[in-house]
């Protein structure tokens, strides 16, 4: 055990009276690190206070880039850190390239040409969100280019390619409609039809107090033959033909637990190297199996008690690794393959090493937003969403 | 009879004294001859433990003690570590101690509502109210949350002295426990600190609007806050960099540097941040000691963190790192110099003893002035306990070894017996 683990273990044993019976054993695989992203009051690359929520993260190459997310008037940024140097390389405010906005949540898309896409949300309803580019030039240096904006009025909630990776669809918010983007024409087509009903969402705002965040899909994918799916409200499956132009709402419904069913929502989606479709409900954190061919859903369960499923990404070894849970309790990282099933890892905690705290520092994941595997597949990252986030990355074996 | 007593008063009179000669010898050899002639004679007359009456299951208390100059009592909260918390009030005036009721009951919690113990210090409003945080204590507080023995979360409260009245001021986050409050003088305000997500909240009782300023730790919460004359607010990031809640701008500032710390400090005792404090309200300067055994000087401003003065080591006379002392507890003497004890937790700087310490922060020479065998004296907590006679006041504990022949009745931590007090301290006065 290292030092700095073992000397951690005695802090927590010291720091809180009659803990000898904790479960405090941490996942902490050997090769694991954490990169100090956030830091107030500094020369050091790093996210200000409350503008560094990591909602989106990707990697090309040995670089993990970053989409943030602020508080209420305060603009995000684009980030990028080494992997092999496990440090920041480099910060980029949104304003200035695109203004008012406030959060990069849709998640990166990547390009034919491997630039990076997201959408964003903007900081009031007075204005529209913007699709952005995020690439590195020869040097690893950020290129962020404004690509417009699709829908006038509304921000970017969701976005994902299709398997050409030359045009991307989207989903808006607050009105839920549905759009297409085609990168090197940079024409969008909007698509209203299945965009939820003054009556549908007073139904649920008024008689569920939930919210158009708590019932617009948080994110779409597209199969290998191109279809789009995302969820409706009550969790409704649908998706997008690209081929006849048309939105589709399917008999299907995300896997429910009794009376919860207007929580339906897709929270996230990975597609494998194999071409399977994995998602997750984020009523209750269950995460099912989407068979493309015949439109239905296999409920895989839910690998820990608490809801919500933030993320999914596929490790070189074949599994399924994810986030579920959240507040107001904390996060629990997973792992799932047809062999073992559900692998609950519990809290991550990771070292951090950084100019200043060279012996090492524990850091432990609660709030865990996204998760994105390296190209190789080799690192899987994990973004965090506090007021000061940081990211955690372990090496997949 | 008579010759019976006289006896015993000859063999304590001998132990009282061997002690003195051991302390003296400490101290000469941490001070030397010149030092020591010239400090005042500390002796166990200079110090007195009080017993918590009618809650003989209770095994232990954090740093939940405070002193109210309204009313002249301190204030104490003494747990089973369970499922109880003995509210206590020691008047100073009639030297009673008083068990006030059990805060669940107090409080009208219902079962779902457990409380393993109160870690905040105890601090009051500028009327003389009590102001507390409660604590799940226990494992199952991080793993079981919405199970049916899970803990739903620690709340904020507040007692009323005339009225004998507890008021529950509500949950300030699902799941968390409460580690720290303190208390903005001018306004009312209620600072805390959350466990395990470190949270800082500020709470207005007035209005009832709580503002959650985000986490600001890593795998461990600093257990500490405090706060300056303006209530400004302070406490440390995971780099045990100050951070201070500026009330005129309401933000947090964050200081540029780190604390001091020793060469080799781990990264798990610089995590852990402050341990306990003591203020001068008079020079606005705030005494501190880290989890990293640093005696630190914070000379306070309105705004901005302030000059910071490293006092060097709690302890330097251990063949240890000098990072290692366990120190959670601070007061400063009407003579203007700091006590503490050491030790706690396993980790004590001589074997199965705590030594008593004081330090001069203006000429920086300090001494053992007692020491107690841990079956005595094995933890002290409390922060800036001081009442206006000048005594200081500490929460302690002692543990014994169980035998075979110990009674169940007995409490107990782990497998040994653990008994809590509160220590009343006056470097200047007898009040034995």
């Amino acid at each position: 055990m290292q030092t700095s683990i073992k000397n951690t273990l005695l802090v927590w044993l010291l720091g809180a009276q009659l803990t000898s019976y904790a479960q405090y054993t941490f996942f902490t695989p050997e090769g694991s690190f954490a990169i100090e992203a956030s830091l107030e009051n500094t020369d050091m690359v790093r996210l200000p206070i409350y503008r560094n929520e990591i909602t989106s993260l990707s990697v090309i190459g040995d670089y993990i880039v970053g989409g943030t997310s602020a508080i209420e008037g305060k603009s995000p940024f684009v980030f990028t850190a080494s992997l092999e140097s496990r440090k920041m390389t480099e910060i980029k405010d949104l304003e200035g390239i695109v203004e008012g906005q406030q959060r990069i949540r849709s998640g990166f898309v990547k390009s034919d040409k491997g630039q990076l896409f997201a959408g964003t949300m903007p900081q009031s309803s007075s204005t529209s969100g913007h699709l952005i580019s995020v690439s590195l030039d020869k040097k690893k240096n950020l290129v962020v280019k404004d690509f417009g904006t699709p829908v006038i009025g509304e921000g970017i909630y969701a976005l994902t390619s299709d398997p050409t990776n030359r045009v991307l669809y989207g989903l808006t918010y607050p009105s839920g409609y549905f759009f297409s983007f085609d990168i090197s024409t940079k024409k969008s087509e909007v698509y209203k039809d299945l965009a939820p009903s003054g009556k549908v969402r007073f139904s649920l705002e008024d008689h569920f107090s939930v919210t158009a965040e708590d019932y617009l899909s948080r994110a779409l994918i597209a199969d290998d033959n191109g279809l789009v799916y995302g969820s409706l409200p009550y969790g409704v499956l649908f998706y997008f033909d690209p081929k006849t132009k048309s939105l589709v709402k399917t008999e299907e419904e995300l896997p429910e637990v009794w009376g919860r069913r207007s929580l339906g929502q897709i929270h996230c989606w990975v597609k494998t190297s194999k071409g399977e479709i994995y998602g997750a409900n984020r009523a209750d954190g269950q995460l099912f199996k989407l068979n493309a061919a015949t439109q239905k859903i296999k409920n895989l369960g839910k690998p820990i008690m608490m809801t919500g499923l933030a993320g999914l990404a596929e490790g070189g070894d074949g599994k399924i690794y994810g986030i579920a849970g959240g507040y107001p309790g904390y996060g629990h990282l997973f792992s799932y393959d047809d062999e073992d099933g559900f692998v609950d890892y519990g809290n991550p905690q990771f070292d951090m090493v950084e100019p200043g705290i060279e012996q090492g520092i524990a850091w432990r994941g609660y709030q865990m937003e996204t998760i994105a595997a390296s190209e190789d597949g080799k690192y899987i990252i994990i973004g965090e969403a506090e007021a000061l986030s940081q990211l955690m990355v372990f090496p997949v074996k | 009879m008579y010759k019976i007593i006289e006896k015993q008063m000859l063999k304590f009179k001998r132990i009282v004294r061997a002690r003195y000669v051991l302390v003296l010898a400490l101290s000469l050899s941490l001070c030397g001859w010149s030092v020591v002639f010239g400090q005042p004679k500390i002796t166990e007359k200079n110090i007195d433990f009080v017993m918590y009456p009618d809650f003989a299951e209770a095994n232990s208390t954090w740093g939940d003690i405070g002193y109210n100059p309204v009313n002249n009592a301190v204030y104490i909260g003494v747990t089973n570590h369970k499922n109880k918390i003995g509210f206590y009030e020691y008047s100073v005036a009639n030297d009673d101690m008083q068990l006030k009721g059990f805060v669940n009951e107090m409080a009208h919690l219902r079962d779902y509502q457990w409380q393993g113990k109160i870690h905040t210090k105890i601090v009051f409003d500028a009327g003389g109210k009590v102001i507390f945080g409660t604590d799940g204590g226990e494992s199952r507080e991080e793993y079981l949350m919405n199970h049916p023995q899970g803990y739903a979360g620690g709340f904020l409260m507040s007692y009323d002295p005339r009225t004998e009245k507890i008021t529950n001021l509500g949950v300030p986050m699902q799941y968390e426990s409460i580690k720290d409050v303190d208390v903005d003088p001018e306004t009312g305000k209620i600072y805390a600190i959350s466990y395990p997500q470190v949270h800082f909240i500020v709470y207005d009782p007035k209005t009832n609007v709580q503002k959650d300023y985000g986490r600001l730790g890593s795998a461990h919460v600093p257990r500490v806050i405090f706060t300056d004359k303006w209530g400004n607010c302070y406490y440390v990031d995971w780099r045990q960099r100050l951070v201070k809640y500026e009330k005129s701008q309401d933000k947090l500032v964050f200081a540029k540097e780190s604390l001091p710390a020793f060469e080799g400090t781990p990264g798990g005792f610089i995590i852990t941040g402050i341990t306990a404090y003591a203020k001068d309200m008079g020079s606005n300067k705030i005494y501190f000691v880290t989890y990293g055994a640093k005696m630190v000087e914070l000379e306070t401003q309105e705004n901005g963190i302030g000059q910071i003065r490293d006092l060097g080591a709690a302890y330097d006379l251990a063949d240890q790192p000098l990072w290692k002392p366990y120190i959670p507890n601070l007061n400063l003497g009407d003579n203007g110099k700091l006590y503490y004890f050491i030790g706690g937790h396993g980790n004590y700087v001589k074997n199965n003893t705590s030594v008593l310490m004081e330090l001069d922060p203006a000429t920086l020479k300090k001494r053992v002035v007692l020491e107690f065998p841990t079956t005595e004296v094995s933890e002290v907590t409390g922060s800036d306990i001081k009442d206006k006679s000048g005594n200081l006041y500490f929460a302690g504990r002692k543990i014994q070894p169980k035998s075979k022949d110990t009674p169940e009745s007995l409490p107990s931590i782990d497998d040994k017996v653990s008994i809590p007090f509160m220590i009343k301290f006056n470097p200047e006065k007898n009040i034995k």
